[in-house]
């Protein structure tokens, strides 16, 4: 079925939506399938530890070698200035924009037991409201 | 493959497509849940996917728990696979009549594939 959506993002414009959103596979090895392969801006959410990082990386250049035209990265679940700048010198490092902060929000994790949305559970919480930010961005 | 519609309609507001990456419980679903349905509350069409063989786009959207059995997902016949060319059978809006689901805010979703064919917890 990757290759079904791969042929659905590829087609997007032909449609009625005005911006699509792909949630992707969470292992690099299916993500080499190429999914995300029309895609025009790839977003890599990075947590500040080792692990993480490492799969960013690698997902990162995935992204590069499908020739998207913008590959960015979204540290997620931040909690202090030392996580954020582990981040942006992980960004630096690799040569990879840092396109948004999310912080840690403890709402989310609650939400998700309570089985909602976090924009229903915590609308006004610093997660969602820094993903908010991103949007904006996004499509400024 | 038709000529492209695309081009006529592609000025600077359409065609934002975005692919959400990352590690499992990196919270790439929590995020991108989060920026179709505030994108969508902005006024826009958004089209989000679920591209994860193991889904939960649909509850991080706000879908109600009890529809996640409902939720069509993409089948095979939809394309046509042949070297070097795949093509869909229908359009995108046909697909999107026929395998979507309205999550809140209007987002339309489509899910690739059923929770039971998760490889990974």
């Amino acid at each position: 079925m990757h290759a079904t959506v791969r042929s659905v993002v590829e087609v997007v414009a032909d449609g009625p939506q005005d911006v699509c959103i792909l949630d992707t596979e969470a292992s690099p090895e299916h993500l080499s399938r190429g999914t995300a392969r029309h895609a025009d801006t790839m977003l890599t959410v990075v947590e500040p530890y080792f692990k993480s990082m490492e799969t960013a990386r690698r997902m990162a250049a995935l992204g590069q070698d499908l020739g998207l035209k913008r590959v960015a990265l979204v540290a997620n679940k931040i909690r202090d200035d030392s996580e954020r700048a582990a981040i942006e010198e992980f960004g630096e490092t690799h040569g990879l924009e840092l396109a948004g902060v999310v912080p840690y929000d403890e709402r989310l994790p609650e939400a998700e037991r309570a089985r909602a949305a976090p924009l229903d559970y915590a609308p006004d919480g610093p997660a969602v409201t820094a993903i908010r930010e991103l949007a904006q961005k996004l499509t400024a | 493959m038709p000529p492209s519609r695309a081009s006529s309609q592609a000025t600077s507001l359409r065609g934002v497509k975005l692919a959400i990456a990352g590690k499992g419980g990196s919270g790439k679903t929590s995020i991108s849940g989060t920026l179709a349905r505030v994108l969508a509350r902005s006024g826009r069409n958004v089209l989000a996917i679920d591209g994860d063989s193991n889904p939960n786009l649909a509850l991080t959207l706000g879908l109600p728990p009890g529809d996640m059995n409902d939720v069509p997902t993409l089948t095979r016949d939809l394309l046509r696979r042949s070297p070097g060319r795949d093509e869909l059978t229908k359009s995108l809006e046909e697909i999107c009549a026929t395998h979507s689901v309205e999550a809140p805010d209007g987002v339309t979703l489509l899910v690739m594939a059923n929770p039971q064919h998760a490889g990974t917890g």
